[in-house]
């Protein structure tokens, strides 16, 4: 009964080379790789999806000893979506990359100048299995969601403006997500240099008659511009829906909230009451 | 020296996990050190392992491992040596008692370390003689149930050393009056962040720990609520999650929603790095009504943040000095919290020395210091000869003589005890 079983040295146990990350106020990215058992020739940022387009391929130059840098500049347009960092070597070779510490300081309370045409956002962080994921919003113009009120049956937010100005008869439209075209509207009002709306609540639950309702709310500035999709991006949350929680409130056969989708852009949720 | 620690479970999560992980790794640098885990449930420590230290297990609990003892018959049987009173009692068994006995009656090491109660009076009754032995307490001795007390007073004797996280909870083990064993406060150890200090200007305050009842966070939402009605320019984040000892998660949404302080206040969840989510904010809280220690105090205060903290017993008096690196506040008083918060946020100035201070006080717990002052313990006991407890056979087995007698006392003693305190916690 003396069996112990021995098991090799754990010292270090992690293959995967780290990144650490540090975000700028701009919307950059620098990248300190450690760990790579070779001299890597590139960090290779990939989209996900069906249709990823082309990879983004950033040099890497030795900053000190063993340690490799990449630069995402704010200037350098990443297409909005989930992007995976690949750290490769020469002929084609890949490995994956771990996240080590997130210095993402600089994005909380981010506030791009109100001049800004075009909102760049990327927030590095772990993805499901710990690999190095670069999440990207590209928006011009961009409608930014702030402090979210409740009242009267309804709920008022404010937000601010990027790129486009509020203009006379400006909405809010709340689309039914494949409600076939059903819409609310009510007005959006400036302010500040920005907006605020109240949407009540009552319309969106009338006649319920699915498990959920998802209304999808979007700015349209009245000036003959293209909609715009209200969002919560300036800040260093990269995943919103579990942590911008807003209480709900019943209302019919329904209980009525805001909350932001995967992609943090906000929509209101009617949920039918069981039983 | 060769020193060997044994942990509960190494590949799993938490505070003495990691300050094993810690100690080990600084005395790995000049001394041959092995951590020995009783259990083994995963492949790969979940906590990132120490270098240079080995690593091994006593009983395999992994499903997938051929080596799967978790249907051993004797590990269905519930454990004798490893003390009911330990809170872990349940996990251990036969087993665990042959295993652990076997590895320490054959152990070649200087100093042998224990690392939770249970484990204490294993290394104290069963390590070969010529052994250092060490016992650590991890948590606080008034904070044991009555039954696990009992037990410590009875084998901790026959230990050389024990070492508490506090200086309070080490006059708490010099009060057990236990003949010739020393005992010593050494506090944890926390690294150095590997990010920059925080700035002291973001308008945040951060909290973590897990979202249990002890943490007193429905405390620090509603101090925040004073806060936010003065200053709605400052948010709170508060990370962690539920453990096994309950999930707050829902009481506090339903008390933010309650208060009107979805904008205002943000439960996180798990950070995988903490360091990089202190430094956003300039100033942290704790409101605990309990705290062996105060890891996220320290861990903070390296970040640069001054801490309001309740006064609890029994770590953050021995880390903060009130009004000088932080603030302490009397244990559950929202107002105090509130208004030491208060006083921090509209004092730019005030906050700013503190953290300043903060940053210099906490250097005191760096693992390399903290490494030093274990090292000399252990250093002083080898020194004298190697475990003056089990020197002598003689005392040895003088001890054994009594115990058996004392067993059996003990157990009367205690089933009179339990009648009388019955209703009663401990």
């Amino acid at each position: 009964m003396t069996t112990t079983a021995e098991s090799p040295d754990t010292g270090s146990a992690s293959a995967a080379p780290r990144a650490d990350c540090i975000a700028d106020s701009a919307g950059g990215v620098t990248f300190d790789i450690t760990g790579a058992g070779e001299p890597g020739a590139a960090l290779v940022l990939r989209r996900r999806g069906t249709n990823p387009g082309p990879d983004v391929l950033l040099p890497l130059t030795p900053a000190a000893e063993g340690l490799l840098r990449a630069v995402l500049p704010s200037t350098v347009d990443l297409a909005e979506g989930v992007w995976d960092a690949h750290l490769r070597f020469g002929e084609g070779a890949e490995q994956r990359l771990e996240p080590g510490t997130r210095d993402l300081r600089a994005l909380v309370d981010r506030e791009p100048g109100p001049d800004a045409d075009r909102v760049a956002v990327r927030i590095p962080y772990p993805g499901r299995s710990g690999e190095l994921v670069v999440r990207s919003w590209l928006r011009r113009p961009h409608a930014e969601t702030g402090p979210i009120g409740f009242g009267a049956g309804g709920v008022t937010v404010h937000g601010r403006l990027y790129g486009v100005e509020l203009g006379p008869g400006a909405t809010v439209e709340a689309r039914l997500r494949g409600g076939g075209g059903r819409v609310h509207r009510v007005p959006a009002t400036a302010d500040g240099d920005g907006f605020a709306f109240t949407l009540p609540y009552a319309p969106l639950a009338e006649g319920l008659d699915a498990k959920e309702w998802l209304w999808d709310l979007w700015l349209l500035t009245g000036n003959g511009r293209p909609a715009v999709r209200l969002a919560r991006i300036l800040d260093d949350v990269p995943l919103k829906q579990a942590i911008f929680v807003y209480p709900g409130s019943t209302v019919g056969a329904g209980v009525v909230r805001p909350y932001y989708t995967g992609a943090n852009d906000l929509s209101v949720r009617v949920d039918a009451i069981r039983g | 020296m060769h020193i060997s620690f044994l942990l509960h479970n190494a590949y799993s999560l938490g505070g003495t996990i990691r300050s094993t992980f810690n100690l080990a790794g600084e005395l790995a640098r000049r001394h041959d050190v092995e951590i020995v885990s009783v259990f083994r449930h995963h492949d790969e420590p979940t906590l990132p392992a120490p270098e240079g230290v080995r690593l091994r297990h006593l009983v395999d609990l992994r499903k997938s491992s051929p080596g799967y003892e978790g249907d051993h018959p004797q590990h269905h049987r519930p454990a004798k040596v490893f003390p009911r009173g330990d809170g872990r009692h349940s996990q251990y068994s036969r087993l665990t008692d042959a295993r652990i006995g076997d590895h320490l009656r054959t152990v070649e090491a200087d100093v042998v370390v224990g690392t939770r109660p249970g484990l204490n009076v294993h290394i104290a009754r069963e390590t070969r003689p010529g052994v250092v032995r060490v016992g650590q307490e991890h948590l606080t001795l008034p904070g044991h149930s009555y039954r696990l007390r009992s037990e410590i007073a009875h084998s901790y004797p026959l230990l050389d050393a024990i070492t508490t996280v506090t200086r309070a909870d080490a006059a708490a083990y010099r009060e057990l009056r236990l003949a010739d064993v020393r005992i010593d406060a050494v506090p944890n150890g926390v690294p150095s962040p590997r990010v920059e200090p925080a700035s002291g200007d973001g308008k945040l305050v951060v909290a973590a720990g897990r979202l249990t009842p002890v943490k007193r966070y429905d405390l620090l939402v509603k101090a925040f609520a004073q806060v936010v009605a003065v200053r709605p320019d400052w948010k709170l984040r508060i990370y962690g999650s539920g453990d096994a000892f309950g999930n707050e998660r829902e009481t506090l949404r339903n008390l933010i929603d309650d208060l009107g302080l979805y904008n205002h206040v943000f439960l996180m969840g798990l950070a995988g790095d903490l360091d990089s989510e202190w430094v956003k904010g300039s100033l942290a809280a704790v409101t605990s009504s309990h705290e062996s220690f105060g890891m996220t105090i320290v861990e903070a205060m390296r970040c640069g943040l001054p801490v309001v903290s309740t006064d609890c017993p029994q770590g953050p008096r021995e880390i903060i000095d009130d009004g000088v690196d932080g603030r302490l506040v009397e244990t559950g008083n929202a107002d105090a919290v509130a208004a030491a918060l208060l006083e921090l946020i509209q004092d730019d100035g005030l906050r700013h020395r503190m953290a300043k201070a903060a940053l210099e006080s906490s250097e005191r717990f760096d693992p390399a210091r903290i490494a030093e002052r274990h090292e000399a313990i252990f250093d002083e006991l080898h020194a004298q000869g190697g475990g003056s407890r089990s020197a002598g056979a003689l005392r040895g087995s003088l001890h054994r003589a009594r115990s058996t007698a004392l067993d059996g006392a003990y157990a009367l003693r205690h089933k009179a005890a339990s009648v009388l305190r019955k209703g009663q916690t401990a």
